[in-house]
């Protein structure tokens, strides 16, 4: 069987944070570049050695072009600025990984920077941004927020499986258990079953511990050949696997059965490029913002049948967002995943290490709202 | 009037124009093309089925099914009071369209529910109604 040309060809060597924070008193780009600078440190070398950036936003974070000028860098080789949220994550990074295979650049610096707290809450004005052209079919029903979007999807999935609140709770409960261990984690209090179900509705299905923390940060990653990667400070992580997918934006003619993700499809091809299976990969960061996009996610990347996602994570054997995720250490619209993915693979994860992590799956948001979804496979490779 | 902030109206653009303004007419239409007769909705210049540029707004029966209702408890925008529901209707007459749309009802809407359109009136402007597509249950 032929490899897939992408395959294992790209590598993250350089992970740099923020702190998580509800206000961070800084720019957006204060905020990037304090990240890619991380980035830079972490993977040894000087950000004077990037050539190429990628990043994405929905008009609530300063421009790659300006970051790319604050950088100093006068002749990039590589520019991606995508409009798009947490379904676009994971598309940036995996086109920094075509262009450091291919020779279009060398070292690629990936990010996400937002005051998603302090400045720009997501759907908070009403007033979306107006290159979403389809929010007019929506905010004049007083329908145009995140929570209010997810919590469509979580009525269909319950109306179809017979899924309980107690199934969204779950997975409430284990990821604020995981931050718990995560010294990032913005929430690291465990919460039981009772807080959960006494906490207040925010939109119907959902309530307060099914919604992502909303949070003040960036995360850079550092991309770079799986040749240049050998000679990297930590370990490797080689970008196995990048997918790109469609979605639902509940206008699109396409999908109107809410409860199978776009991720569904496109988890072929992306298991396909990496040559694995769900079986092989060690722990899943698996996109968050809301508790049933983790149920969908479990289900739609192959880990267990539509439907069982509830009785998989009772269940407990495999091990997601180690981290605490958006849920509870903070929402960094999904690059957060990408890094936790590679601290795994690195083996420096500390209290919340997964033992004998060799290969992460880490998504995207699975494609509702925007019509578009993205995931990576990441393995573990060599220095030399 | 009041000093309270001003609801969201409908903000048409250049393919939707027609559209809500049907709506304001109380006639709920999209759009269906002329070479494959797939229908389509919000409104696009091309069918995304066959690929022609060839269309006609004709009316539909204004029945559908709920396959998601949702409750806003928290009132992220301004002129809603909250609780408020949500309906998200898949059309009779092509089920992957599925329209977002008011609840008009003192019963709860549930999933699976037949619903038939409610024209909902919720402001005048430049002296013209602005109407929303809202939901009821279907008579019986």
């Amino acid at each position: 069987m032929s490899s897939h040309p992408l395959r294992d060809r790209a590598a993250i060597i350089g992970v740099g944070y923020t702190d998580f924070m509800k206000n961070s008193g800084v720019s957006t780009l204060a905020l990037a570049l304090r990240a890619i600078s991380a980035a830079c440190d972490d993977a040894g070398i000087s950000f004077k050695d990037l050539d190429g950036v990628a990043t994405h936003r929905v008009s609530d974070s300063v421009q790659g072009a300006v970051v790319l000028n604050a950088l100093g860098m006068r002749d990039p080789k590589f520019y991606v600025d995508q409009f798009g949220g947490g379904s676009a994550s994971h598309t940036v990074v995996g086109q920094a990984a075509m262009a450091v295979a291919t020779g279009v650049a060398d070292y690629v610096v990936c990010w996400r920077a937002i005051n998603a707290r302090s400045e720009f809450r997501m759907g908070g004005t009403g007033r979306p941004p107006p290159d979403v052209v389809e929010f007019q079919y929506q905010t004049p029903y007083g329908y145009a927020t995140p929570p209010q979007q997810f919590a469509s999807m979580a009525s269909a999935y319950m109306a179809r499986y017979g899924a309980t609140r107690e199934d969204f709770g779950r997975v409430a409960i284990r990821q604020r258990d995981n931050a718990s261990r995560n010294e990032r984690a913005m929430m690291r209090t465990p919460i039981t079953m009772d807080d959960y179900l006494s906490s207040r509705w925010i939109v119907e299905p959902l309530c307060l511990f099914d919604c992502c923390l909303e949070t003040d940060a960036a995360i850079a990653v550092v991309v770079t050949s799986a040749a240049r990667a050998r000679d990297a400070r930590h370990t490797p992580v080689l970008v196995s696997g990048a997918g790109w997918g469609g979605g639902h934006t509940l206008y699109s003619n396409h999908r109107e059965d809410l409860t199978v993700s776009a991720a569904a499809d496109m988890s072929k091809r992306l298991y396909a490029m990496a040559g694995v299976g769900p079986s092989d990969i060690d722990v899943g960061c698996i996109y968050d913002a809301f508790t049933p996009l983790v149920l969908v996610g479990l289900e739609d990347y192959g880990f267990c049948a539509k439907g069982e996602a509830g009785a998989f994570v009772a269940e407990g054997s495999f091990p997601f967002n180690p981290h605490g995720g958006h849920l509870s250490a903070g929402y960094v619209h999904g690059i957060n995943h990408i890094a936790e993915a590679v601290e795994q693979l690195r083996g420096n994860a500390g209290a919340r290490q997964v033992a004998g992590a060799e290969v992460a799956l880490s998504t995207g948001q699975s494609g509702y709202v925007a019509g578009s979804s993205s995931a990576l496979i990441l393995r573990k490779g060599d220095r030399s | 009037m009041s000093e309270a902030p001003e609801r969201v109206v409908p903000y048409p653009d250049r393919d939707s124009k027609p559209w809500w303004e049907s709506v304001a007419r109380h006639e709920l239409v999209h759009q269906r093309c002329d070479d494959c007769r797939a229908w389509r909705w919000p409104p696009r210049a091309m069918c995304g089925e066959c690929g022609s540029f060839s269309w006609s707004w004709q009316r539909v029966a204004g029945t559908g099914t709920v396959v998601s209702c949702i409750r806003t408890h928290h009132a992220f925008l301004p002129g809603f009071e909250a609780p408020y529901h949500t309906v998200f209707v898949s059309i009779d007459e092509q089920p992957d369209i599925v329209m977002p749309g008011s609840w008009h009802a003192v019963s709860a809407p549930a999933v699976g529910m037949r619903v038939q359109v409610f024209f909902d009136d919720i402001a005048v402007r430049e002296g013209e109604p602005v109407s929303l597509v809202g939901w009821r249950p279907t008579d019986v």
